[in-house]
């Protein structure tokens, strides 16, 4: 996927902000938190790990989100939101 | 007016919460503690350790843990091994294990979710979790009656066999089991009380002089140099002793002595501060016994205190106490929560000994439950739940 294809969509930035300040959340409170359904938000969070951005931990039936600790992209993209929230 | 001059230096080295650095009178614990646990420091995932802590209440078991604790994980820290100690008193969880467990879970993933999963669903993620981070934790379970006598034997079978269940996979978890008499480990299945009977470290009451050392040690860290007479320490001691040598109570008084003599802007510990903090001191309740409640609980229980100085009656049935709680709510901006939670409350300070439930049958209503306050004072109760609900509400 292309820089501007991932990063335009306004739910997979909250996504990404949300995981970026609580850690690793599973799939139902990522939809609660951000106010969205959980298709959409399921599918949000496959793309940012299909990205390499995000990594999926799966403890019995629970799939838990979080930034893929070993990728370039997640470093990149927490410099990014940490930096954007201190200047706010 | 001249400024308030305090007589404390550090009044949070007396909080129940605070580890002290040296444990007066069990060093030989700590030491011999520090032998079984000391496997964590040299090959942690070769071994696991199961130890039994006892004493009756204030004879320190928990700062010993806990202290073992702090001790193990700044020694791991240097060797760069990722070790957890996490202490975790059941009762606070009404002795149920899968909260238990979803606590210890959530020190490692915090977001984990609380409700839906089963026991073993949780285990299993508490041991994935920790292979995941090449962790290796004690667990230390304080009031661990309290969770024999809600889960029996079955759990406590789970808990301990945990490793055997992970053949060849690294040990990583280790158990301390705190417990005030070793009487309930009877009521367990023969398989389930030899997982636990590995090491028992028993401890004795406080000596009056043992005592004296302890209050002087907390003393020097706590209060101001010179506001604490000899006399003082040696009368709370006296006192703790009495209280079967414990050394809670007397760090609890010494903690309201203080808070006395500031009021009266003393600049000094009397005697007399020492006595008033007795006399405010409920009888068969701490402090720290009301600070565990939730907050339903304390609303339920304010609400029995007032009806009982209200009414000249032994017993109240649980209905009209009802009201009074639902009036409460109202006071603090709660929701009043159903009868049956209520009744689960009653059932609850009953079983921790503060208030008395008994079912009445009477032949034109049927079964009532009627609750009685038998040994502490409606007022004082009163006295200090609201103090506490209020703190709570400013919190909030």
């Amino acid at each position: 996927m292309e820089l501007e294809e991932v990063f335009s969509s306004k739910l997979r930035m909250k996504i990404l902000k949300l995981i970026y300040n609580l850690g690793s959340l599973n799939i139902t409170d990522v939809a609660r938190r951000i106010n969205a359904n959980f298709a959409s938000t399921a599918e949000n969070l496959e793309v940012l790990e299909a990205e390499g951005i995000l990594q999926e931990r799966v403890y019995g039936r629970i799939r838990m989100y979080r930034f893929n600790e070993g990728s370039a992209k997640a470093k990149a993209v927490q410099n990014l939101i940490e930096v954007w929230e201190q200047s706010k | 007016m001249a400024p308030h001059q305090s007589v404390f230096k550090d009044e949070a080295k007396l909080d129940i919460n605070y580890i002290p650095q040296q444990l007066p009178h069990r060093e030989k614990e700590h030491r011999l503690l520090m032998e079984f646990f000391s496997f964590i420091l040299r090959c942690p995932e070769k071994m696991a350790q199961r130890v039994i802590i006892t004493g009756d209440v204030g004879t320190g078991k928990t700062v010993l843990a806990q202290h073992l604790g702090a001790s193990i994980t700044s020694e791991a820290n240097k060797r760069a091994i990722k070790f957890r100690y996490v202490h975790v008193n059941c009762r606070e969880y009404r002795g149920s294990l899968q909260p238990i467990l979803h606590h210890i879970v959530t020190v490692f993933r915090p977001n984990y979710p609380a409700r839906g999963y089963s026991v073993e669903e949780v285990f299993s993620t508490l041991m994935q979790v920790l292979d995941e981070d090449n962790a290796f934790m004690i667990l230390a379970l304080d009031e661990f009656d309290s969770l024999i006598e809600k889960e029996g034997s079955d759990a406590v079978y789970k808990l301990t066999r945990l490793q055997e269940m992970r053949l060849g996979k690294p040990q990583r978890l280790s158990f301390i089991f705190i417990l005030r008499d070793l009487k309930v480990i009877e009521q367990l299945d023969a398989s389930a009380r030899s997982t636990l009977q590995h090491s028992i470290i028993s401890l004795e009451c406080y000596g009056k002089a043992q005592l004296v050392d302890i209050l002087s040690d907390r003393v020097s860290m706590a209060f101001e140099l010179g506001t604490v007479q000899e006399d003082v320490v040696d009368l709370i001691s006296e006192l703790a002793f009495t209280e079967t040598g414990n050394a809670r109570f007397g760090i609890e008084l010494l903690w309201r002595a203080g808070k006395y003599a500031d009021a009266a802007d003393a600049g000094l510990v009397e005697p007399e501060c020492v006595r008033m903090a007795v006399s405010s001191i409920i009888p068969g309740l701490r402090r720290s016994e009301l600070v565990s409640l939730g907050l339903h609980e304390k609303l339920f229980l304010l609400a029995v205190a007032r009806f009982f100085k209200e009414n000249e009656q032994a017993y109240a049935p649980l209905t009209e106490v009802e009201k009074a709680y639902a009036i409460v709510c109202e006071e603090f901006g709660e929701e009043p929560n159903s009868h049956t939670q209520v009744w689960n409350y009653a059932q609850f300070l009953s079983s921790l000994g503060i208030l008395k439930t008994v079912v009445a049958t009477s032949t034109v209503r049927g079964r009532s439950t009627q609750v009685s306050l038998p040994s502490i004072p409606a007022f004082e109760l009163e006295k200090e739940l609201s103090a506490s609900l209020e703190v709570e509400k400013g919190r909030a």
